[in-house]
């Protein structure tokens, strides 16, 4: 017996949000961006969320047009049966390959950093099955858990902040546009699919108390996502310089490395690691979760959290298939990023085109 | 139905049903046979030849108040001379007609009277019990310093009274289902007739008369009869003795569940915060009322990862710890044996040792227990070398920590869970430890009280007065707790 | 009993599993608080001196008074942090692990070589080796220096590396050189390095009434350790190049904006009495640099410092409190004697390094839009040398302390 009907809210999106979106502000992406934007690392989000939101926002119209569908329906719905299911197949591939890429960065990060002599492979198994565990608990759970764990992860972010500007020297953000603005806007565009699990989270578009409570949630928590990636890529380029940055691969880590309390508290980093690790839990618990649902929904399988065993464990085997992780980095995700972004960029488009199209048929 | 199970039945439906005849002596015999009269050596039966007619009383000499009896029903039906109705001669304010063997057999083990005349097919039962119970005391297990000090006691009605006391209107209801066979035991559910919510006062009736099972004598055992999840670590009803929560809770759309035989009873459905609350941060001062939270929402944590975060932080992340400390702890653990993760274990294990001998321990050698723990466990263990001093500070916290909590049934759950992030946080240091805490915390807000979620207010979110962490202004508390969904949630 | 089979057996696993990989007791690992590297003769071989702590010492476990030294000093051959680590683990019992360093010591003359770069390039990938530790210079062999060591006060070493740079610090005449800055600055490759400078060997120049022109090892003290921290090393594209006096590194710092300011203690000339000093902690606010860029043509830089004095000495008995004239003079003495120091380290800088250890690239930045632009332009050796700088210094305010007035000398000797 439940008492109220889907209970999740606008809180709960807005953390979902920004545990997806949001807290790429800590993981390897930034490495990414300063590969070759340098200091304007800041910058490229700043073009990829201006880049990614007309899309978004016609995705938004229609969903909300026809309003008792989520994303998948919604395809099958303009398209039809079968390119509906391409497209959304290839919606799919996409998240998946960029989750499997991620978890891989992710768990070097774990394992190289704090646990030097563990294979990765255990770490992965233990990390990957916690995540399964609890995406089988469902999407009410994973809402509630977030929302009850933000209050560690905003008082880390805030900390790692406070502490890091301690050591930012504010010049060093000039000069302002890094290797320049043609870098900065090929690197916005073409990686702009770093972020495209917002574009995935529309599956859970029926899933809230009301549409509105999604609508409100989504858009405020990527406003927040927004903030928080900006300041944060501003940060690590003020506390370390334009030639440091490209060296780098972890960040997040770092900047807390070089920074110590007074005398007491001389190596900070690894208690910035428990908000750290709580979000990237989280965040792969929510993506591995909608990629089940994703799929879940392409084949109308109902009880589609049988899948996320299945799934998790495919994307592992995949993601441990790279030699080393700054192949991964530097030219597995790269590359996908690449081939990923059109797709997402174009498919909102596509759907509005054929809504119109329908439409015009109709009157 | 197994075909044993319907025999028994069908020979329990038949007693039940039979009549009460006009004929006395039948009547007699049959309940002197059936409560083996002579043998039972509290049960009488008293013939009485009034002028009148020809009486019979039934009744238990240890459940009925003798006085009122020789005074109210003797005396009256000895000196009556009119042939009128038993229930003109009795002067009680209790007595009702009963037709079958069925009633008397109730009557009689709730301790009343029983008057059967003779030439009359029915008998009347005169309640007049006299159980014997505690007079209302002090609160042992939920002590506050500001508010009503009185608790429950084990009888019932004295607990509705006290309960009618604290909230005098015609819509308290206290609503009986029986549950049981050998003998049916009335539960009471009480609860605001305009507040509780029905779809919540249904499940709960539900539960209760679906149980099978001879007899549930107290709350206690009903509480794991009703409970959705009898394995799980946490307690989805609260355990309360104070008369003042109970009427908090049943005020607020509550429900609470009361037996006879349980100086406690309990409150569903009830979210996580209820046990973290107490009674007396409503009683307290906004700000005395919170710091207080404070302190044991802090003990609360120091409870749960204090021990287990030590495991971890020095066998996996000793980079974390300032280099004093990290030294002083290399330098009292250079003689030590046992690895740390053992070594914190043997320590939390010979705490709980204390804790449950302390419990059973009879009173007048108490005081063994202080001195032998503390002696034993703390200054010889660590001047033999067996443990460090750090690990000793850490148990003691942990330890003592625990006691902090407001409700009993959570202190369980702490200590336990404890064990758990102990064991994780040893299998792969922080990693594990997170994890473990992680799936703890997905395991708390996905189970639910009666259908409603064990986290909320605080996630799902629903109007409510916020009481979660800390407590807002009473005068700013306009809503009933909204996951309830009581019918009125409006307070003002 | 199957369920308890069950319980005992995941027990058993559970403490079989654990004990493996990464985790580690405590009391088995050495604990390196600081790190020498000497140069060898060989070209790329390091000598690598590991100063360990000894936990027992100075723990209040007391039941055991423990005859074994405060410290363990291990010196082994490597190319490397990690490589020499592991060396030097053949002899130390216990693992050794890199989280703790706090100072690392490198030799003048390795600071000097060629190779300097490649050894500290392993740092950064060293995970142990965390780059908030301090990096100092030493005048002799690094080996020498920790072996020399004996701090009498501190029964820890690493407390004396603490207190010991930040009581250097708090004067001024050493700077703050995490081992990050060495690596941001000479990667930036337009700005000079600056590391601490310190020596344990005394060869004391008895030129009293310089001040703090002071290199380390010059200092006149008797007793005590021999171990001096003052003035800096100066680093040109990850080489050293010379040494600054504890006088120009105050002065450097100064200049400095990215560096927290900390209340130095300085003393000056009495301008009326000039056989007499006068003593003042000086409290510098962030200097404000602007510079005017001019593409072709001397650029202008205009560095504005404020300082703010609080005199808590004047040997001279001057009456500079009350007498508005004469504290005039004070003023426009110390701004001028300070200009003069500040412009002579600027000079020095200008003329002879060729590039500034002021972090004033930083500034520049602003005039370009990208890197290329802001490299090409070329900041240490076409901008900054052809600048004409010019410097403001302002004494803001001066205080005399708890005293009203000084007492009449000239009356007590009556």
């Amino acid at each position: 017996m439940q008492l109220t009907k889907k209970p999740l809210r606008i809180r709960e999106m807005v953390v979902i949000v920004f545990m997806v979106i949001g807290l790429k502000g800590g993981d390897t992406t930034p490495a990414l961006f300063a590969d070759h934007a340098q200091n304007a690392i800041w910058l490229v989000p700043v073009v990829s969320f201006l880049c990614l939101l007309p899309p978004f926002l016609i995705l938004m119209y229609l969903l909300k047009k026809h309003e008792k569908y989520n994303l998948v329906e919604l395809i099958f719905h303009l398209l039809g049966k079968k390119l509906g299911t391409v497209l959304s197949l290839l919606l799919f591939i996409g998240g998946f390959v960029s989750m499997s890429v991620d978890m891989r960065n992710v768990m070097e990060e774990l394992n190289y950093l704090y646990f030097p002599e563990s294979p990765t492979i255990m770490i992965y198994a233990i990390f990957l099955g916690i995540c399964i565990i609890i995406a089988n608990k469902g999407l009410e759970t994973i809402g509630s858990l977030t929302w009850a764990l933000i209050p560690i992860i905003i008082l880390t972010i805030l900390a790692v902040m406070t502490v890091d500007l301690r050591d930012a020297v504010w010049q060093r953000i000039f000069p302002i546009l890094g290797d320049g603005p043609k870098t900065i806007l090929v690197d916005g565009i073409s990686k702009s699919s770093a972020f495209l699990e917002i574009f995935l989270l529309t599956i859970a578009y029926q899933a809230f108390h009301q549409t509105k409570d999604f609508r409100i949630g989504i858009y405020t928590g990527g406003i927040l996502s927004c903030i928080l990636i900006v300041t944060f890529y501003a940060i690590y380029a003020m506390v370390f310089d334009y030639n440091t940055i490209n060296n780098i691969a972890f960040l997040y880590q770092e900047s807390t490395e070089i920074v110590s309390l007074g005398h007491f508290f001389t190596n900070i980093s690894t208690f910035f690691m428990i908000g750290w690790l709580f979000s990237t839990f989280l965040r792969f618990i929510i993506f591995l979760y909608i990629l089940c649902w994703i799929f879940g929904a392409i084949f109308e399988i109902k009880r589609f959290e049988g899948l996320i065993l299945p799934v998790g464990i495919v994307s592992m085997i995949l993601s441990l298939i790279p030699p080393s992780f700054s192949i991964n980095e530097l030219v597995i995700r790269e590359t996908s990023l690449q081939i990923i972004t059109p797709l997402f960029l174009i498919f909102p488009f596509l759907l509005w085109g054929t809504d119109r199209w329908k439409n015009r048929g109709k009157t | 139905m197994f075909p044993w199970q319907k025999q028994k039945t069908e020979a329990i439906e038949k007693r039940k049903a039979r009549k009460i005849s006009k004929n006395l002596k039948d009547n007699v015999k049959y309940i002197e046979e059936q409560y083996s009269y002579g043998l039972n050596y509290d049960f009488e039966s008293r013939t009485i030849q009034g002028p009148s007619g020809r009486y019979h009383l039934f009744f238990y000499s240890t459940t009925v108040d003798t006085k009122q009896l020789s005074d109210h029903i003797v005396a009256p039906l000895l000196e009556m001379k009119k042939d009128i109705p038993v229930d003109r001669i009795v002067s009680v304010p209790n007595i009702s007609p009963i037709t079958n063997m069925g009633d008397v057999e109730k009557g009689l083990n709730d301790g009343s009277v029983i008057i059967f005349k003779q030439g009359i097919a029915e008998g009347f039962e005169v309640n007049l019990q006299d159980f014997k119970h505690r007079a209302v005391e002090k609160a042992e297990n939920e002590k506050t310093v500001k508010g009503p000090k009185e608790s429950f006691t084990e009888s019932l009605p004295t607990n509705i009274s006290m309960l009618r006391k604290k909230i005098p209107s015609k819509d308290l209801i206290a609503e009986n289902i029986s549950v049981g066979t050998r003998p049916a035991v009335p539960v009471t559910l009480i609860y605001e007739r305009d507040l509780a919510n029905e779809k919540v006062l249904e499940n709960i009736k539900n539960r209760i008369s679906s149980i099978t099972v001879d007899n549930i004598r107290n709350i206690e055992i009903l509480e794991q009869f009703i409970e959705e999840r009898p394995r799980s670590l946490f307690p989805t009803l609260l355990y309360t003795e104070r008369p003042d929560n109970v009427s908090n809770f049943v005020s607020e759309g509550y429900i609470a569940i009361m037996m006879d035989n349980s100086s406690s009873c309990l409150i569903a459905p009830i979210t996580i915060w209820s046990f973290f609350h107490s009674p007396e941060d409503r009683y307290l001062r906004w700000a005395f009322a919170n710091f207080s939270r404070l302190i044991r929402a802090l003990a609360y944590f120091i409870t749960l990862f204090v021990s287990a975060t030590y495991v971890a932080v020095t066998n996996y992340h000793s980079q974390l710890i300032p280099i004093d400390l990290l030294l002083a702890i290399a330098s009292s653990r250079e003689r030590v044996p046992l690895p740390i993760i053992f070594e914190v274990l043997l320590m939390e294990i010979a705490f709980e040792l204390i804790r449950e001998a302390g419990v059973r321990i009879p009173s007048p050698l108490g005081p063994t227990i202080g001195i032998v723990g503390a002696l034993i466990l703390g200054q010889a263990a660590v001047e033999a070398n067996i443990v460090s001093p750090i690990v000793v500070i850490i148990v003691a916290l942990s330890g003592l920590s625990s006691f902090a909590a407001a409700n009993y049934s959570i202190n369980h759950t702490l200590r336990i869970s404890r064990f758990i992030f102990i064991v994780a946080a040893s299998f792969y240091g922080l990693l594990s430890l997170l994890g473990a805490i992680l799936l703890w915390a997905a395991y708390v807000v996905s189970i639910s009280s009666f259908g409603v979620s064990y986290f909320s207010p605080a996630t799902p979110s629903t109007k409510s007065s916020h009481d979660t962490f800390f407590r807002m202004i009473l005068k700013k508390e306009r809503w009933r707790p909204g996951f309830i969904n009581p019918k009125d949630w409006d307070k003002k | 009993m199957r369920r308890l089979i069950l319980i005992l057996l995941f027990l058993q696993i559970a403490l079989i599993l654990t004990g493996c990989f990464d985790r580690k007791e405590l009391e088995e690992q050495a604990y390196v608080i600081s790190i020498g590297v000497d140069k060898t003769e060989r070209d790329n071989i390091f000598r690598f001196t590991f100063e360990i702590a000894n936990p027992e010492v100075g723990s209040s476990v007391s039941n055991v008074s423990t005859k074994e030294p405060a410290q363990e000093v291990v010196s082994v051959l490597g190319t490397d942090f990690l490589s020499a680590t592991s060396t030097a683990n053949t002899s130390v019992a216990k693992e050794i692990t890199l989280d703790q360093v706090r100072v690392v010591i490198f030799s003048e003359k390795l600071a000097r070589s060629k190779e300097f770069i490649h050894v500290i390039q392993s740092a950064p990938s060293t995970v142990d080796l965390k780059l908030n530790a301090q990096m100092v210079i030493s005048k002799e062999k690094a080996e020498d220096f920790i072996r020399h060591n004996k701090p009498r006060l501190e029964s820890r070493p690493h407390k004396y590396f603490q207190y010991m740079l930040d009581r250097a610090r708090e004067t001024g005449v050493i700077p703050d050189a995490p081992l990050v800055r060495f690596f941001q600055i000479t990667e930036g490759d337009a700005d000079l390095f600056i590391a601490p400078f310190a020596s344990t060997a005394r060869e004391p120049t008895d030129k009293y009434g310089a001040e703090d022109n002071y290199k380390a090892g010059e200092i006149d003290i008797n007793g005590g350790n021999p171990t001096q921290f003052i003035g800096s090393a100066v680093f040109k594209e990850g080489q050293m190049i010379d040494t600054l006096t504890g006088e120009e590194t105050r002065y450097t710092l100064m200049l400095d904006t990215t560096l927290p300011q900390q209340d130095i203690l300085a003393t000056y000339k009495d301008p009326l009495r000039p056989d007499f000093e006068i003593s003042a902690k000086v409290q510098i606010d962030k200097a404000k640099v602007s510079i005017d860029y001019k593409k072709r043509g001397r650029s202008v830089i205009d560095v504005h410092v404020n300082a703010h004095l609080n005199v808590f000495a004047i040997p001279s008995t001057e009456d500079y409190m009350l007498d508005p004239r004469k504290r005039r003079i004070l003023y426009a003495s110390i701004e001028k004697q300070m200009y003069n120091k500040t412009t002579e380290m600027v000079k020095k800088s200008q003329e002879k390094y060729k590039a500034e250890p002021f972090y004033w690239s930083l500034h520049i930045r602003k005039e370009f839009l990208t890197i290329k632009d802001y490299e090409k332009a070329d900041w240490s050796n076409k901008i900054f040398p052809n600048a004409d700088v010019h410097l403001h210094i302002d004494v803001k305010s001066i205080e005399f302390g708890k005293t009203l007035r000084q007492s009449n000398i000239g009356k007590v000797r009556d």
